[in-house]
C-alpha cells in the first residue's frame, strides 16, 4: 500500500495534506483498495462547518456505503467537483486527482495530533 | 472512514466451505468473501466494473460452485418435483432446464428459487441457492452432490465462442437445454442457463477436473468475475435475488413471476394460498426503477409518489452500462411503467422512473440530467 511520506493520516483512513491556508483531504490507498470500485461520492457543501471526527462525505462502491470523517475541524472551502462525474478518481489517484475537499482548519493543535506515515502504516498492518 | 452499509460481508468465519477452485482464485489475486456459508471471490484485481463490462461486451467466467446440486433419480423423481415445486415439468423434456420455486405451504412465500436440470429421463439435478440447499433437499429428497462438482458460468456475447475452444460439446448446448459432455475423462454437465441477462453456458465439472476447465476458459479469453459483478449484472438484467426480491412474505405473484407457476398441473406445495392471492390480486408488485442520478439506491430505501411513501427498494446499485442508479422494489400493483417516483437515498430524494427491465437494454442518452 502506498503511504506517502509528506502526508498526515487518521486511523479511519483519511489523509491530510497541509498547506499554509487550508488542508486538502482525501481517503488513503488502503481505503480505496478495500472499498473496491467507487461509483459515487457525496461531496460536502462549500462553506459548511465541520468538526473533527464528524461526518464529511460519503463514498459508495458497488458493494457498500462508507462515511468519510473530517480529520480536522474547520470550514470547507473547496470540493473536488470532478468527482461528481468521475468518482473512479478515488481509485486511480487517491492522493492526487482523487482528493475530496479542502478545509480551513480552525485548531492547529488538531493537525499536530494526526498520525505520521509510520504510525499510519502500523494501523493498516494491524488490519 | 467507516463502512455503514452493504450486503456482501468480508469476514472469515470458522466453518466456511471452499470452492474446488479456491487455489485458482488465490492465484488470480481475488478478494474472497463469505457468501451463503462459502468463501467465494468478490472481485479480481481488475475490479467489479471491468468484470461487469467484460460480461456485457465479451465473455466472463464465474465460479458459482456455492449453488447446491441435489440429485434425484428413479421413477418417482418427476412426480416428487411436480408436487413440491411450482413450475410444470411437463412443459419441458429430458435434456432441458427450468426455473422454478419452492413455496411455503402456509403463505405461498418463496422459500427458494431453483433451476432444475433435467439431465436424462430419470435424473434431475436440482440447483438451489447455497444457503437453501439443505431446506430444498429436505423438501424434495434426493442426494446432495454439491461436493462432487464445481459449477462455472461462462457468460457474455462471446461466451459460447470461448467455451467452444475448450469443449465444442459444452458450447453447443441450446438455450435452457442440458447436455452431458466429457472433460478430463469425467462426465460433466452443460446447461444453457445463466444469471446475467447474456447468452452463455453453465457447466458442472467433476471436482478433480474443475481447475483445468477453469484455467482453459480463462486462457481462452474469459475474464474471471466475482460475486460483485454477478450482483450488478443480475440487477441490470432485472433478475431477482433470494433474500431480496424473493423470501419470507414474498410470493411469486408479487415478484411478477406468475409464469413460474404451473397452474394447469395438479396440486403442489403452496398452491392453496397462491390461488387465494391470484383471486384477490397481489397487494404489491416488484417493479424496476431507473434513477436520474448516479447514486446507488440500496435495499430498504423508500419509494415515494407525490410525497407519499408507496414502497421500498429490495435491491439497488449502480448500473455500469447506464451510469445511473437502478433498483428493484415493491410498489402498489397499479404503479405503471413511465410513472415518475422518488427514491429516498440516505436522506436525499432522487427522481426515478418505473421502467421495463432489463435495464441494460434501455437507452438513457436523451434524458441525461
Amino acid at each position: 500500500m502506498n503511504v506517502p511520506e509528506e502526508l498526515f493520516y487518521t486511523s479511519d483512513h483519511e489523509w491530510v495534506r497541509p498547506s499554509e491556508s487550508a488542508v486538502r483531504v482525501g481517503i488513503t490507498d488502503f481505503a480505496q483498495d478495500s472499498l473496491g470500485d467507487i461509483v459515487f461520492v457525496e461531496l460536502p457543501t462549500v462553506g459548511a462547518a465541520v468538526t473533527k471526527g464528524g461526518a464529511l462525505s460519503e463514498v459508495e462502491s458497488t458493494k457498500s456505503v462508507s462515511e468519510v470523517y473530517a480529520p480536522v475541524s474547520g470550514k470547507v472551502v473547496a470540493c473536488n467537483e470532478q468527482l461528481r462525474s468521475a468518482p473512479e478518481l478515488l481509485n486511480s489517484d487517491p492522493y492526487g486527482d482523487g482528493w475530496i475537499c479542502t478545509i480551513e482548519a480552525s485548531d492547529p493543535a488538531e493537525l499536530k495530533a494526526l498520525l505520521g506515515p509510520e504510525e499510519y502504516r502500523a494501523v493498516i498492518d494491524g488490519q | 472512514m467507516s463502512h455503514t452499509a452493504g450486503h456482501l460481508g468480508d469476514s472469515r468465519e470458522a466453518s466456511l466451505r471452499d470452492s474446488p477452485l479456491r487455489e485458482e482464485h488465490e492465484a488470480l489475486g481475488a478478494r474472497l468473501v463469505d457468501f451463503g456459508g462459502w468463501e467465494m471471490p468478490l472481485s479480481y484485481p481488475v475490479g467489479t466494473l471491468a468484470e461487469h463490462m467484460a460480461c456485457r461486451t465479451g465473455a466472463a467466467c464465474f465460479d458459482v460452485s456455492h449453488l447446491g446440486t441435489v440429485r434425484l433419480g428413479g421413477k418417482e423423481a418427476f412426480s416428487l418435483l411436480q408436487t413440491n415445486l411450482t413450475n410444470d415439468l411437463a412443459k419441458i423434456a429430458p435434456g432441458q432446464a427450468q426455473y422454478t420455486h419452492l413455496l411455503d405451504d402456509d403463505d405461498g412465500s418463496v422459500l427458494d428459487d431453483i433451476i432444475v436440470w433435467w439431465v436424462s429421463r430419470d435424473r434431475f439435478d436440482v440447483m438451489p441457492n447455497a444457503s437453501n440447499t439443505e431446506r430444498v433437499r429436505a423438501a424434495i429428497g434426493g442426494e446432495d452432490v454439491t461436493a462432487e462438482r464445481a459449477v462455472i458460468a461462462v457468460q457474455g456475447p462471446r461466451a459460447r465462442s470461448v467455451v467452444a475452444t475448450v469443449s465444442p460439446q459444452a458450447a453447443a448446448v441450446g438455450h435452457f437445454h442440458v447436455a452431458t459432455f466429457e472433460w478430463g475423462g469425467l462426465e460433466c454437465v452443460a446447461a444453457g442457463t445463466g444469471y446475467t441477462g447474456e447468452d452463455g453456458v453453465e457447466v458442472a465439472i467433476a471436482t478433480p477436473a474443475a481447475a483445468s476447465f477453469w484455467r482453459a476458459v480463462v486462457a481462452a479469453g474469459a475474464q474471471p468475475a466475482g460475486l460483485g459483478a454477478r450482483d450488478t449484472l443480475r440487477l441490470e438484467a432485472g433478475l431477482p435475488l433470494h433474500g431480496h426480491e424473493l423470501g419470507p412474505g414474498i410470493t411469486p405473484l408479487q415478484a411478477g413471476l406468475g409464469w413460474v407457476v404451473g397452474w394447469d398441473k395438479g396440486p403442489f406445495r403452496g398452491r392453496r394460498p397462491l390461488e387465494a392471492e391470484r383471486a384477490s390480486g397481489p397487494h404489491r408488485k416488484l417493479k424496476a426503477l431507473l434513477s436520474t442520478g448516479r447514486r446507488p439506491p440500496r435495499s430498504g430505501d423508500q419509494v415515494m409518489l407525490r410525497g407519499t411513501a408507496i414502497g421500498e427498494v429490495t435491491s439497488g446499485n449502480y448500473s455500469p452500462v447506464l451510469e445511473r442508479g437502478i433498483a428493484l422494489g415493491f410498489v402498489p400493483p397499479a404503479t405503471g411503467e413511465g410513472e415518475e417516483v422518488d427514491i429516498v437515498i440516505r436522506g436525499g430524494s432522487v427522481a426515478a422512473r418505473v421502467v421495463r427491465p432489463p435495464f441494460y437494454k434501455l437507452s438513457v442518452v436523451e434524458e441525461t440530467p
